[in-house]
């Protein structure tokens, strides 16, 4: 099964207690962005948005490539796993489990049809 | 479980099925010792020992046999509306102890033949310190699962 990590979770949790925080992630889920593009979305100054940037950095969530002058932004999925994870885990979990309860429920139904056809 | 209603959850699932039966039948099944020992059986040829309180505010344990340890599944059930809806937390040692709710809706589907659809929805809540501080989440969560996709259907070979 997928291990996935409470203390990750949490992390994470911190750093998207933030509004700003997570419409930047929100916007780098559609793609990478440059720090500059990332700044004009958002009606705050770029130290600001800097900022917040650099926070969503430590907790993983992003990630900074520079590239000559340009600073490019994307989103580290990695950081999403924990909850991508668990996700997985119990739509496999519940998709065998509404499988099995299914086929429970037919050979059931097969029984009671044969009782009735023998008394 | 007033949070559970207040509080955004930092991640769920969806799950729908189809099957030939009455909500009754299904409903029902839920709540069966018995019955649960069957089907939540995650594989093997044991069935799960289980213990049920049906009743709101009551408590069920499904221990489960996989190969050859046992993994306790525990929770309390929150809202029993016979045959329409089920709603009880799940917690498994699994997944760390964490909390989720579950919700199971019942509904039947137009026809000759008994049928309903199940619709089982699962969420995991924020642990209590940051409760009411990551609103917004669902949605990051989902614009993820746009760009990455989604691993219902793909990955079903692998043994839970």
């Amino acid at each position: 099964m997928g291990e996935y990590n409470s203390a990750q979770l949490d992390a994470v949790f911190g750093a998207v207690s933030d509004a700003t925080r997570r419409a930047i992630l929100a916007q780098l889920a559609t793609g990478s962005a440059r720090v500059t593009d990332v700044a004009s979305a958002f009606p705050i100054s770029l130290n600001s948005v800097s900022k917040h940037v650099r926070m969503l950095e430590r907790a993983g969530l992003v990630e900074r490539t520079i590239l000559g002058r340009d600073h490019v932004l994307s989103l580290n999925a990695d950081a999403m796993k924990a909850a991508d994870e668990w996700m997985t885990y119990y739509r496999k979990f519940w998709t065998d489990r509404l499988d099995a309860l299914d086929k429970m429920i037919q050979r059931k139904r097969r029984l009671a049809t044969k009782k009735e056809k023998k008394s | 479980m007033t949070a559970a209603m207040t509080t955004p959850p930092v991640a769920q699932l969806t799950v729908r099925r189809e099957i030939s039966a009455t909500a009754e039948e299904l409903f029902d099944a839920f709540l069966d010792a018995e019955s649960l020992g069957e089907f939540m059986r995650p594989g093997g040829p044991r069935n799960s020992d289980v213990v049920t309180d049906p009743r709101v505010g009551g408590k069920f344990e499904i221990k489960m046999h996989v190969n050859d340890s046992v993994i306790p599944h525990w929770g309390e059930y929150r809202e029993i509306d016979r045959p329409r809806k089920l709603v009880f937390t799940w917690l498994s040692k699994n997944t760390n102890e964490q909390e989720s709710v579950v919700t199971i809706q019942f509904h039947p589907v137009a026809g000759t033949k008994p049928r309903t659809e199940v619709v089982l929805t699962q969420v995991l809540l924020p642990d209590a310190q940051v409760k009411g501080h990551i609103g917004g989440w669902t949605r990051i969560v989902e614009l993820l699962d746009e760009q990455y996709g989604t691993r219902d259907n793909n990955d079903s070979s692998k043994a839970s």
